[in-house]
């Protein structure tokens, strides 16, 4: 009865656990086993970067890399353990030291597929689609169907404008991919959902997202695009999510969706408070500068700041995001000839996204009327 | 929205396709390859045809190790697998003319379980037959149909499980690409099915026969199962080099003695292939179909597998183009995949083109092969840069024209169609090196031995040959001293031919092994393709 009870309660506990916590025991586990060996911290490092992602939080990031000095202290050319590094250096957001490491790897290994994928990881990142579309397609090359393939090729499509292959892919990612993934599973619906809101299907999009959240309770991820399907509950949504997960990024979100819902005074101090924590990690690589930019040129009247900080952003990667910012900070200092040229840079990847229309077409209305005048 | 950790990187951990791993042997030349046996070329033969010195064959093998008794469906070309055959005339390592071969499957008699039966005139239902499930009356008639004596049409009652197949010539690439239809109207190609045994089909070299088809024009296709034309210790060479050292051998196993080299027509080891079916496609065609002009007569050849590709951006609107096609195998000369490139860059070798081989050209020009036979036999190889093996990746040696471009560093089997076939009586299996030009590397026969000529050549054996035809010679070093050809000694595997005689006429390999009296050879067992035995030694 003891026996069984214990039983019970070690499956319960596992069953709470998430995939990343799982994966972080038994990472440990081997450790103990073998702790002169590389691959148990290889393990636990990716390990801790799959809980970085699940929660949000930059310390699990930190544990990583400590993780991964490990592992190269015990065999200090180990594949594996660069591998874990590039996966770290992603989530730290240092893109173009992951995308250099990475370069390396495939030097050295041409044939290893999640290297490939790792470098498109890099270069959507920093805007190079060209490259990211070529390791991507040369993973669906190498074998059609394969999970993470179809995945990167989706977020590719949706830079290209194919929302409905980008839908399909999603879709067969998510159908394929093992139930005890949760967190997966919760991104990529996630993901559907937002393509579902941008093609005009609130209330399906809002379906996914909460078969999301019964899949992965609490996901700052899918509570973020709740917010956007459900605007009257926007405040809430985005105050949970910013309390499991804290980030500048989103305080903007919640200091706008306090202005609409007609809290000023609240709003002002939020967007006082975004302001103070965003520009003390401007210069970092995990930063809120496109958020910024859009603070400094459409709520603080201050385009001059939002230009200085889109040169800064653009300068570090030209991602369809940091090319609309970057257009509204030139579009809010009056260039508007040179706004239009750095969207049409974004515009013609294809993309179809309802925030880059708005802005392509109040930029070109005030092209239009310069000229008339 | 604001953007999220949107990385991907360890998305789907459970479910990445495994890291590729190190295995790697003849017949399954790259990881994903050994997955996709279908779309796996075993071995690419181009040679000037013995029986017809105007035409040129090509021998594509795919999907290997087919044990003859491994039914009941036994082994299907994959309808879903492009097969193809290219041809470089212009020594620039693209393709300006290509074979292609599509199969597709029919079922006769869906509701039987076996796709080939047969036996005599069909016996049928005895006296006491039971009844059957939808009828009181017992089941009369063939239960068992004919024996298989045909492909199609009368004779073919058993063939329940039969492929077609078409033939395509496509004339350059892209969008200025011509597609020619080879087949005559009306004429359907049929795929020769593998040998069941004597009681399905009892004259099966009959039967394989018919599958021998003039396509006019000088043309000529066979598509089916045969046995496989390759010979190698297999076992011995990828237990790391671990050649058989038993006393039919002098000294060290690996290297032959002369008496053992001299004789192309016996084996000393185990020819693991032996027994052992594979799918080919033969295509022979007149030489002035794919040379230049007789004042060029070298080609460029190689086969390739593809499959239907998984493409990112999505066909334009109005849809202009479909089925994009992803390759997913290539071969030109023998075992490069398997011997020369590492194991961490062979699926990207596999999916390339030749004219990109440039980024592979340290694995050849510092094979680790080369160390191996130096630590494992203590033989003294020449130092790298070996440019010595240049000639197998580009339009240069002694049986290449002078005058004619090298082209890029390009893995193809180079052909000189000018080079008239050598009569069986004076073949060699050890092709140039052993003094046979129309023999491997210009191009490469049935017959060649080249597990053991790759052996010598990747130890040396070609430093100091002529690398033109009026004699230019390659110089070598070894810690530094000159090194010479002649140095290397005569390694082998000690399989110097196959199990099974081949033809001498169109399409050259032996038809299919019966699967009911197939025999594999052991280790130690000493086979020759005589029929009247080994001769002594």
């Amino acid at each position: 009865m003891k026996l069984a009870l214990a039983v019970l309660m070690l499956c319960t506990m596992a069953a709470a656990q998430t995939p990343a916590q799982r994966a972080i025991l038994a990472a440990r586990e081997q450790i103990k086993k073998d702790p002169g060996k590389s691959p148990g911290y290889n393990d636990l490092a990716r390990a801790f970067v799959r809980r970085g992602r699940e929660t949000g939080d930059p310390d699990y990031y930190r544990q990583a890399e400590r993780a991964v000095l490990d592992s190269l202290r015990l065999e200090p050319d180990n594949f594996e353990g660069y591998k874990a590094r590039v996966m770290v250096l992603l989530g730290q957001h240092e893109d173009a030291a992951a995308l250099d490491l990475a370069r390396k790897l495939n030097q050295r290994i041409p044939d290893d597929v999640l290297t490939r994928g790792l470098i498109a990881d890099a270069c959507m990142e920093l805007g190079d689609y060209p490259q990211a579309e070529t390791q991507t397609q040369w993973m669906l090359n190498l074998r059609r169907g394969n999970i993470p393939g179809m995945v990167r090729g989706a977020l590719l499509r949706i830079i290209f404008g194919d929302t409905e292959g980008a839908l399909d892919w999603l879709t067969s990612a998510f159908r394929l991919t093992n139930a005890t993934e949760t967190e997966d599973r919760a991104w990529l619906l996630t993901h559907i959902a937002l393509l579902r809101l941008q093609t005009g299907k609130p209330e399906l999009a809002d379906q996914l997202l909460n078969q999301a959240l019964e899949i992965f309770p609490d996901y700052y991820f899918t509570l973020d695009a709740l917010a956007e399907t459900r605007s009257a509950q926007a405040v809430d949504l985005l105050r949970r999510a910013q309390k499991l997960a804290p980030h500048p990024r989103r305080l903007f979100a919640l200091a706008v969706a306090l202005k609409k819902s007609g809290s000023a005074a609240e709003s002002e101090r939020t967007f006082g408070e975004f302001e103070r924590q965003a520009v003390r990690i401007s210069t970092k690589p995990d930063n809120a500068n496109r958020e910024l930019i859009f603070y400094y040129a459409d709520y603080a009247h201050k385009p001059p700041e939002a230009l200085r900080v889109a040169r800064a952003e653009i300068a570090r990667r030209q991602d369809v995001r940091t090319l609309d910012a970057c257009a509204w900070a030139l579009y809010a200092g009056g260039q508007y000839p040179q706004a239009r040229a750095e969207l049409d840079k974004a515009l013609k990847l294809g993309i179809r996204d309802t925030t880059l229309f708005a802005h392509a077409a109040a930029i070109a209305e005030a092209v239009a009327r310069a000229i008339s005048r | 929205m604001f953007q999220v950790k949107r990385f991907v990187a360890i998305l789907m951990a459970a479910t990445m396709i495994p890291p590729v791993g190190g295995f790697a042997a003849n017949h399954r030349s790259a990881p994903i390859t050994a997955l996709d046996h279908p779309a796996g070329i075993t071995d690419w033969y181009a040679f000037v045809s013995y029986d017809d010195p105007t035409k040129v064959t090509f021998i594509m093998d795919v999907d290997p190790l087919l044990e003859p008794s491994n039914g009941p469906n036994y082994f299907p070309f994959d309808p879903n697998v492009t097969y193809t055959m290219k041809i470089d005339n212009t020594n620039d390592g693209i393709e300006d003319i290509t074979f292609q071969f599509q199969f597709t499957t029919q079922f006769k008699a869906p509701t039987l379980p076996l796709g080939f039966v047969g036996a005599g005139a069909g016996i049928n239902g005895p006296a006491n037959a039971p009844a059957s499930l939808s009828s009181p009356i017992p089941v009369s008639g063939a239960v068992i149909p004919p024996a298989i004596t045909s492909l199609s049409g009368a004779g073919a009652a058993g063939l329940n499980y039969s492929q077609t197949y078409s033939v395509t010539m496509i004339t350059g690439t892209g969008a200025t690409a011509v597609s020619t239809n080879l087949v005559p109207a009306g004429t359907t190609l049929y795929a020769v099915p593998s040998n069941v045994g004597p009681r399905t089909m009892p004259n099966y070299t009959a039967l394989a026969k018919q599958g021998i088809y003039n396509l006019g024009n000088g043309v000529s296709v066979f598509a089916g199962t045969v046995d496989d034309p390759f010979f190698i210790d297999l076992a011995a060479a990828f237990d790391s080099l671990n050649f058989r050292s038993g006393s039919s051998f002098i000294g060290t196993g690996g290297v032959l003695s002369a008496n053992q080299d001299q004789n192309d027509s016996q084996n000393y080891a185990a020819d693991s292939l032996s027994g052992f079916n594979v799918n080919t496609i033969a295509l022979q065609v007149p030489i002035s179909m794919v040379a230049k002009s007789s004042a060029s007569p070298v080609i460029g050849t190689w086969a390739a597998t593809y499959r239907s590709a998984q493409t990112i951006r999505s066909a334009p609107s109005p849809i202009t183009t479909s089925g994009a096609l992803q390759q997913v195998n290539r071969m030109g000369n023998p075992l490069v995949n398997e011997l020369i490139i590492g194991v961490g860059s062979k699926d990207t070798f596999s999916m390339s083109q030749p004219n990109d081989d440039k980024q592979f050209a340290n694995f050849a020009l510092d094979p680790i092969l080369a160390r191996a036979l130096n630590a494992v036999y203590g033989i003294t190889v020449p130092d790298p840069p070996r440019t010595d093996l240049l000639p197998l990746v580009q339009y240069s040696g002694p049986t290449i024209p002078d005058g004619t471009p090298a082209g890029p560093v390009a893995d193809m089997l180079r052909l000189n169609t000018s080079i008239p076939p050598t009569p069986q009586s004076a073949r060699k299996r050890l092709g140039v090196i052993g003094g046979d030009l129309a023999g491997f590397p210009n191009g490469r026969r049935v017959s060649d031995d080249v597990v053991d000529i790759a052996l010598r050549a990747v130890a040396g054996a070609v430093c100091g040959a002529p690398v033109s035809a009026t004699g230019k010679k390659t110089v070598c070093t070894a810690a530094g001293n000159p090194f010479a050809g002649t140095q290397v000694p005569a390694l082998g595997d000690g399989v110097n031919t196959n199990d099974v005689p081949y033809q001498e006429t169109f399409p050259y390999v032996a038809f299919a092994q019966s699967g009911y009296s197939r025999i594999h050879r052991n280790a130690g067992d000493k086979t020759c393709a005589q029929a009247a035995g080994c001769p002594a030694q």
